[in-house]
Order: structure tokens, then sequence, then C-alpha cells
């Protein structure tokens, strides 16, 4: 048995060892500074923590992510500046040839008229609940490149591909981000999941709009979500609670943690999202697992039900929902009728999530029964 | 005191650490068949296991040419000890020819591939078992009996000092039988090959053996050579024979006789009247047998078979008391059979029995 | 003489494999999404002349690819056999040890670990776990392996193993911060993707010693063909040799589960085909013959695999099995109709 043992801290050292780009969780600079470039301002961020950027004289812009590198903009016509720090990657504008990975990115880029610059998508077309995204692909002007873990890497090099856009679940397969990163593709993992206040995904097309060259049009549409948010910000709280879950097919119930984007939307809805005090909050994408008993006691008497319908597929009707399990009939909601089931469109919709917030609202403060359609969510018959 | 060429000192064996036969002592010389006797399951075959290193021994140790065995890498044992066992095995598309050829490998070089000499040997082998001819054919796919001289020949190409053969005759019919010991038996004696096996066969045993062990309960019960070993008293004890006698001069084995009082009487003799017996005590009919010389063949069977022999003296004429007594017995019983055709001097009374049956109308 | 035909056979079997095997590799390096002409390619490889984008295609995703699949496959089907022969079982495969599950979990451990430090994994090191994982299930395997009599335990040692480990990934990842994380069950299914220049010297260097360990080995498996007793007692260390098998064997299949995951039914058709072509179970022949009728048979599922609905690629197991293992059915009839 000790050579066992000896043998296994052997591997555990080596694997210590191989472990190639360690990023730690560093402390943000101020702004950063490059040699050869000015510093010139930084973008105003009003609900975005994962990105930053700093502006330089020239054009030059600097996109810092949070644990996923920096990134140089360089205007068409000009150069990197010499004796660039190897860790910051180069992205040459014009940014072309996109290949997107991270679906919630796709709606981002719609609302700044960016979908022309991408050409090869992660997602098939039947995939796509953006309409313009499903007209790409149909018309030929996007094409499918395979999945995030097994990409076409032909297919992605033969169209030139400029720059790829990942969602973390690539570091479950770093060999492809090293691939793509070894053909001289920069590969761009966005962290938008993990920003904890809603509007701080939407904030993220003015990242994109920087990729693009187009802030202007990221700022105007940014602004109109967030004046949908302060009106809805400046009701009063109607103390209602909303519970917003899914049931998976092992039965258990899928609830959000505490302190995810969901139920910051119920929050800043002017709602209280239930149930409470789940889950740890150092990683606020996620969701968790819960037993059908637990979820009863808490959500039992839930004012609100909003229904995740975006992996199982829409529900119309309320027995639609009881087939799941019987004992929401006992639920508060749904004895007065008041459960409402999201569109499958509502993660891929990054830029509505002001409306998403506007529509909870909506759901909180309207006491009219005959209203059933809302942008994002129907009431269930 | 010669020293042996084969000796356990205080062998004991089993399974599990639990000794099944004790402090076992042989002693054999080169060119030597020893075998092994005894009922089923008394151990037999753990003793050979324990001598091949199938088995560990409990204790005790055995030689081999003054070597520890125990010492010996395996390598060594392999060119030195080879084994016939009733394992069945089932290679999958492997020649005869393949199977034989892999007693090579003691002597083959890393990659077991054999060279001319090689496969001359393993020829030679084969031919001796009268097997060559089957060297082509797919080894699951020939009869009991040609496997066992397949593997035979596979003990017999590994050029060992010493076979060791676990029942090899057990599925073999009499003409295999009498051929693979055949087999043995001129290797032994013309190279030299000394052999340990186990049989069940007590005939066979008796008749090609040089030593015999009897295996019976936790010690050896006997050691020693045919002659000491195989009197019917003894087999009856050894094997708990209760039904049936064996007859150690030939070495065979009869059934019990028909019990009660003899209702035929046959006059037999110069082995005419072995069927006859044989037939009755088939039929369950008690008979009895008259007048028999004690050297005459009949005689061997009538004394196991028949409710009542009457015997004479070797060489010596039928007596008027013996014929008396015959005539006795033939007058009790129903039916008188006459197989007997050779009357001379020695057996003239039986002619004058035939005569008397002839005159009781019992013919 | 029977003796020439066999030889005839023989040499008229690897002709083939090898013709075969010439085959696939020049259709494999001429297929893809992107259409690159007969001419081109040879430009590129002989000459290398071209395009940078075309260069890159065939050198950089097609010719790794092609020769992991090559070398792999032959590790697969060389360590069923093994694994066959020890165990003489016909549907041993080199996953029956419980090997892929062991990777899986300390996969998995590690990702999770490293993720909850903010660390992010480099591919080095999912190969280095993954091997090590399947190092560890071996380990467990050899220690049941010196207290046990009978070699079929071994096979039960190693389905349990697998569910153990199984479980326990299972539960690690139920509290895993990343809910992403379970789709590690991508990992079970295998496939040949992304494959390095890097990774191709690596495996080539630990299956190529390996291969070789295991042909000078011949002479003992072929001496177990005739069972444990009877190589004993000529000569072969039982113990040894069993290690020596299970390590090999073992070495194998985690070099394939390290770089493509598991990928089923290779190790178990493929040592069949190959018995049943040439006739014969003699490892110094099966050997060399295994390893070229797997990368024969996965360059050809490979083929299928990346091809047939580019760009989305059918996951590399499910077309194994779909030529696996009918030619499985089939032979397991016939060697029943003979006996």
């Amino acid at each position: 048995m000790n050579k066992y043992i000896k043998w296994l801290l052997l591997m555990a050292v080596l694997i210590m060892g191989l472990s190639t780009g360690v990023y730690g969780a560093e402390k943000e600079d101020s702004h950063r500074e490059i040699k050869g470039l000015t510093y010139d301002h930084s973008m105003e961020l009003s609900y975005a923590e994962e990105f930053s950027v700093d502006y330089y004289e020239g054009g030059y812009a600097l996109i810092t992510i949070d644990q996923s590198g920096e990134f140089l903009v360089v205007p068409e016509g000009r150069k990197a500046p010499e004796g660039l720090d190897g860790d910051i990657t180069v992205l040459q504008q014009p940014v072309s040839n996109i290949y997107l990975v991270a679906t919630s990115a796709m709606d981002l880029f719609r609302a700044i008229d960016g979908i022309d610059s991408i050409r090869l998508s992660g997602t098939k077309e039947n995939g796509w609940y953006i309409q313009e995204a499903k007209d790409a692909m149909e018309s030929g002007k996007m094409i499918y490149a395979g999945k995030y873990n097994a990409p076409d890497y032909e297919l992605i090099l033969n169209e030139g591909c400029g720059l790829a856009i990942e969602s973390t679940m690539i570091y479950h397969n770093p060999e492809v981000k090293e691939k793509l990163e070894q053909f001289g593709i920069p590969v761009l993992v966005e962290r938008s999941s993990y920003e904890s206040h809603p509007l701080g995904r939407t904030e993220w097309m003015k990242l994109y709009g920087v990729l693009l060259g187009r802030e202007d049009q990221a700022e105007k549409v940014f602004e109109e979500q967030s004046s949908k948010l302060e009106k809805v910000l400046s009701a009063e709280n109607t103390g209602k609670t909303v519970a917003f879950f899914y049931i998976n097919s092992t039965g258990a119930v899928n609830v959000r943690k505490s302190g995810d984007y969901v139920s910051e939307m119920i929050r800043l809805a002017g709602g209280k999202y239930v149930p409470e005090d789940t889950g740890s909050n150092d990683n606020a994408l996620s969701t968790m697992n819960m037993q059908m008993e637990e979820f009863y006691a808490k959500a039992k008497d839930a004012d609100y039900i909003i229904y995740n319908s975006t992996i199982d597929g829409e529900l119309t009707t309320i027995d639609e929902l009881l087939s799941k399990s019987e004992l929401l009939a006992d639920f508060k909601a749904v004895k007065n009728g008041n459960v409402w089931c999201t569109g499958k469109n509502l993660f891929q919709e990054t830029t509505g999530l002001g409306t998403m917030i506007e529509d909870i609202h909506t759901i909180l403060t309207e006491d009219d029964a005959s209203l059933e359609e809302l942008t994002y969510m129907h009431r269930l018959k | 005191m010669k020293p042996y060429f084969f000796y356990t000192d205080q062998l004991t064996v089993g399974y599990d650490g639990k000794p099944l036969i004790r402090e076992i002592n042989i002693e054999l010389n080169r060119g030597e068949i020893l075998t092994l006797i005894g009922p089923n399951g008394a151990g037999k075959s753990t003793i050979l296991k324990s001598i091949t290193h199938q088995l560990k021994a409990i204790s005790g140790t055995v030689y081999l040419e003054k070597e520890l065995m125990d010492k010996m890498s395996s390598k060594e044992m392999a060119k030195k000890v080879s084994v016939v066992l009733t394992e069945r095995m089932h290679p999958e598309l492997m020649t005869c020819e393949d199977v034989v050829s892999t007693g090579r490998y003691p002597y083959t070089g890393t990659l077991g591939i054999l060279s001319e000499e090689d496969r001359e040997k393993v020829k030679k082998a084969m031919e001796t078992v009268h097997a060559w001819e089957l060297r082509e054919r797919d080894f699951s796919a020939i009869s009991d009996g040609q496997r066992q001289r397949i593997l035979l020949a596979r003990a017999i190409c590994q050029e060992p000092e010493i076979i060791i053969l676990d029942e090899p005759t057990s599925f073999l019919d009499i003409r295999h039988k009498l051929e693979l010991l055949t087999i043995l038996k001129s290797m032994v004696l013309q190279q030299g090959l000394t052999v340990i096996m186990s049989l069940h066969e007590l005939d066979l045993a008796q008749k090609i053996s040089d030593r015999v062990i009897c295996v019976h309960g936790e010690y050896i019960e006997k050691y020693g050579t045919p002659e000491e070993i195989f009197t019917p008293d003894y087999i009856r004890e050894l094997y708990g024979i209760t039904r049936g006698s064996y007859n150690a001069d030939f070495g065979c084995v009869e059934m019990e006789p028909a019990k009660g009082a003899p209702q035929v009487f046959v006059i037999g003799g110069n082995g005419s009247g072995i069927p006859v017996y044989r037939s009755l005590q088939r039929q369950g009919i008690p008979f009895a047998a008259g007048v028999l010389h004690r050297n005459d063949v009949d005689y061997q069977v009538a004394d196991a078979l028949a409710a009542e022999v009457i015997g004479e003296k070797p060489f010596s004429c039928i007596s008027e008391e013996n014929y008396q007594k015959a005539l006795l017995v033939m007058s009790k019983c129903d039916r008188v059979i006459c197989p007997l055709k050779d009357f001379g001097p020695m057996n003239e009374r039986n002619r004058t029995l035939y005569e008397m049956a002839e005159k009781m109308g019992k013919l | 003489m029977e003796k020439r035909k066999r030889a005839v056979r023989y040499g008229c079997s690897f002709v083939i494999l090898g013709v075969l095997l010439f085959i696939l590799f020049i259709w494999n390096v001429n297929a893809g999404s992107v259409p690159l002409s007969v001419g081109e390619i040879l430009n590129i490889i002989f000459r290398h002349q071209g395009e940078d984008v075309a260069i890159n295609i065939v050198w950089e995703i097609r010719l790794p690819r092609i020769l992991a699949v090559v070398i792999l496959g032959g590790a697969l089907s060389v360590s069923g056999f093994l694994l066959q022969t020890f165990f003489n079982n016909p549907i041993a495969g080199p996953f029956v040890l419980g090997i892929s599950s062991g990777a899986k979990l300390v996969v998995a451990l590690l990702m999770i670990y490293f993720l909850s430090m903010s660390v992010t994994m480099g591919s080095g090191a999912m190969i280095l776990a993954a091997f090590t994982g399947s190092m560890i299930s071996m380990g467990f395997v050899l220690a049941v392996s010196k207290k046990v009599q009978n070699m079929s335990m071994l096979v039960i040692s190693g389905v349990m193993i697998g569910y153990i480990c199984s479980a326990i990934t299972d539960f690690v990842v139920t509290f895993a911060d990343d809910s992403n994380i379970v789709n590690l069950h991508n990992w079970s299914l295998g496939s040949f993707s992304g494959m390095s220049w890097s990774n191709v010297q690596v495996m080539a260097m630990v299956v190529g010693i390996s291969m070789i360990a295991a042909f000078l080995m011949s002479k003992p498996i072929s001496a177990y063909q005739l069972g444990e007793v009877y190589a004993q007692n000529m000569g072969v260390n039982i113990r040894l040799f069993r290690v020596g098998l299970i390590l090999l064997s073992s070495i194998l299949s985690a070099c394939v589960t390290a770089f493509a995951g598991p990928i089923s039914f290779v190790g178990i058709a493929v040592p069949h085909i190959t018995k049943s072509l040439l006739k014969t179970a003699k490892p110094i022949l099966v050997i060399p013959a295994c390893f070229l009728g797997g990368a024969v048979f996965c360059l050809f599922c490979d083929l299928i695999a990346r091809t047939v609905f580019a760009p989305t690629e059918l996951s590399i197991s499910s077309v194994t099995a779909v030529f696996g293992a009918p030619v499985v059915i089939y032979i397991m009839i016939k060697r029943q109709k003979r006996i």
C-alpha cells in the first residue's frame, strides 16, 4: 500500500505543476498602464462588475474581464504598441467572422445591429429564439460550426474567424480553447452570467459595442432598458412573494439561489423571491435542486408562481403544471390563478432584462384577471 | 543408502492450511513408475498438486535429484517436471500441434518461436503417441481420448525428468488406456523417464507400477511394490468394498455371487465354465461348480461367483472323495450344465459326473 | 501442406490490414468540412506549399487527429485482447476494470477544486488527471488480485470500483459550485476531436512502449491460453504475469481515456474480428494484427463520425457500437454453431 500512496502523491505534485493557465482572482487596478499608450478615461458602468474598459489615446481600448483576461482593441489601420505585455490579447478591428458560442451574447449583438459580424454559431438554427439569428442562419449568412466541446475547426479556420466568444463551459474542455488559440483565433470567455445585477448582464452590450465600434448604439439601447428599470424602482415594494422554479425529470425542484440574478430581478420589480436563503452566495450563477417536500414548506404560500419553461418546454394550462407535481394544487398562487410561465426565449433575450423586470412588476401590481400575455411571460389557464 | 532420485520428506499437504495427508515419505528411483491409488476424495490429486507446486505444501520438503524443489526456479522446474492433468481446457483456435508445441517453451527464446530442432521433437513426441495425423485439427474438435494423447505428447516434448499424471486414463476406452500406458512404460524403459500418477483402474495400477502408494485416511496407509499391496483383502479394506470382490492375481473385479442354495451344477474346467458362470450370475441363479483343479482357470471365477465350489489339488487326479462330494451337490441341483469337452486322465471323474447327470436326467 | 496454407493466410491478412490502413488514411486526410483537392493536399504534405488556412487544416487538424485515431484505436484493441485472454471471457473490454470511472472521478474532483479556487485547468492537466484516475483504479484492482485466486473476481471488483467511482463523482458534482460541471457526462462519451501534435507525441511514446512490452509477452500469453496450471508448469511466473497483464492493458486503456475519453466496443469487437481473420489466437500474430485492425476500425468510424453530419460530430462510441455490435453477434453465433 505504501507504494501506492507514494505514487498518488507524485501524481498530485505533477498535476499541480502542470496546471497551466493559472489566473488568480486579481485585485483590479484603477486603470491599466500600457507602454506606448496614454490613458484617457474609463467606461462608465452602472451595474456591470465583471468587466471594465479603459480608453487610450488614438482609439485604443483595453477590455478587462475578471478572471478571463485582457483584450486590447486596436483600431483599424493602426498597430498594437511595441513590447505589449504577453498576457494581453490583441483584437484588431474590424473584428469579423465571429464564432459565437455563448448564447446569451447573441441578443446583445442584435441590439447593436452586430449580427452581421457573427459568421459561426455554436447553436443550431432551431436552437435560437432570436428571429434575426434564425434568419441569418436560414439565409446562410451564419453557419453552424459544431458544439462548443467539439467544434469544426476546419470550418472555423476556413471562414477566417477573427474571434471566438465562449461561455465558461469552455473551461471543461480546455483543449478546445488551446486549439483555437493555437490557430491564432483569440478566445474571449464572457462572464455575463456571473453578474449579480440583472442589468449588469445587459450592460455587457457595451463591451461588444467596443469590439464592433458601436459604443453609441450600445449606450442608447442600454439607456432604454435602464430607464424602464428606474421607473419600476421608483414604485413601492409590493411585499408580494414570487416563486420562480421548474421541476426536473427526477421530480426535484430546481430553484434559483438567493442573490442570483433572477431573484434580483424579482426584488427590483418590487417583489420578494421565495424560497429564501437557498444556497451560498459565492457564485451568483447557479440554481440548485431541492426536494419537493422542502419546497412545499417554503413556497406554499407564495403569492405568485413564475414557472421556468426554458428547460422542459412551455406550459399553457394549470393542469399541465399539476401533472408535474400534484402537491402544487395546494399552493396559494395556484388556488388564486396567479401562475405565470416564461417563454423559452427568456434567457436568450439578454437585452430585454429591463422589460422582464417590468413584466414581473406588472404581474405584481396589476390585479386584472384578464391580463394574460406579457412580453416574456404568459399566465397559465 | 543409495540416494533416491525423487523423494519427499515428511510432506504434509492440504488446502487452506488444513492438512489432509500428513508426513508423506516417498522414495523413488529414476525410471520407476509410482502410482497413487485410493478411494475418491482421499487426496491423491492434492498430493500431486503439491508436488507440482500448483498447491502450496503445508510442511515438509520434496527433493529431486538431491535438490530442494522449492528452491528451483520455475524455469528449472519446467525443464524437469511436466504434467498431464484433469483440468478441462478450451484453448481458442489452437491446432493440436500448437498445443504440443507449447511443451517446448522452457527451451525456446523470448518470443517462443520454435527452432527446427524443437519442431522435430514435437513431431517425434506426437508420433510416439500416434497422434501426428491430428496435428492440423483444432484442439477443441477432437475426442477425449485423442486429447489425452495430445496432452501426453505435450508433456513428453517438454523433455522432463518426471512426468506427473492425474488420472490420465479416466476418459479413455480400453484401447487407448492400454496405448497410453504402453507408451509411458516404453518411455520409462527407453529413456529412463520417471512417472508419478494416480489411477482408478486397479488392474492397470497393479500391472504397470513399480511402486504403489495407498492414500487412505490422514496418513499414507501403505507404500510398497504391487505384490505387497494388491491382496484381495487389502484392496477390499482400502476401498471399503462391500459388494463383489477383487481378484488380486488377475487384477480384476467380480460382482457379487447370487444368493441361495445352488440350483444349477456346472461341470467345467479349462476355461469352458467361465462364460457359463458369468451368465448364471447375471441371471441371478446360484450355482455350484466342480470338480475344478485349483490351478484351473475356471477355479478363479468359480471361487468368486459360485455358491459352492468343489476343488481339487493341482496336478492330481480327481479323488473319489471329491467326486462323491460333487455328486451329492449335483443331486441337490435342478439342472446340470456341462460345457467341458476335454476329458483326460486328470479329470476322468468329471466324465463320470457327466454320465451320472445324464442318467439323472438333469441335463 | 496445411502449414503453407496457414502461412499464406497470415501473410494475406497482414497485407489486407496494411492496405486498408493505407486507404483509410488517405481517405481521412482528404475528407473534412472544407473541401481540399488531392493535389492541394499532396502539395501541402510533401512540399509544404499552399494556402495558410489549408496548411493549418491539413497539418494541425487532420493529420494529428488521424494519427491519434490510429494509435488509440490500436491501443484499445490490444488492451481488449489482453483482457479477453486473461479472463478467458469473450466480452471483456478495456474498461471492464473500472478504469474510465476512476479517470472521470479524478477529473471531476480536480476540476471542481481548481474552479472553486478560480484557477483554470489546462488540457495537459486534464490529461494527467484522467491518467492518474485510471492508474488509481488499476491500483485497486491489482491489490484485489493479490488476495484472490479466481480471476472472475477481478471483473467483479472492476465493475464495483466503477460503480463506487461513479457514485462518488455524482455526489461531488451535486455540491459543486459550477452547475455546468454536470456537463461532465459529456466526458463519458469519448471523442477524437481536438488532438494536437504534442498529444500525438505523448501517446505515441506511451502506446509504443506498451505495445512492445505486450509483444514481448507473447510467449507467456500463449502458455496462459492453455490454462493457468499448465502455464505455471511451463515456467510462467503466474503472479508476475498477472500484474504485467493488468498493468499493460490498464496503461493502454488509460492512455485512450486520458486523451479521448472512453470509447466503447473497439476493444471488444476488434480482437474477435482479427482472430477470425487470422484463424489463430497466437499472440505473436494477434497482437500486431489487433493493433492494425483497431486502427483501421477506428479510422473508419471516425471518418463517419466527423463527416456524415458535419459540422455536427457524431459521438464516436455510437458509431463504433453500430458497426461493432453486429460483428460481435455474428461471430458469437458462428462460434456457437461450431461447438
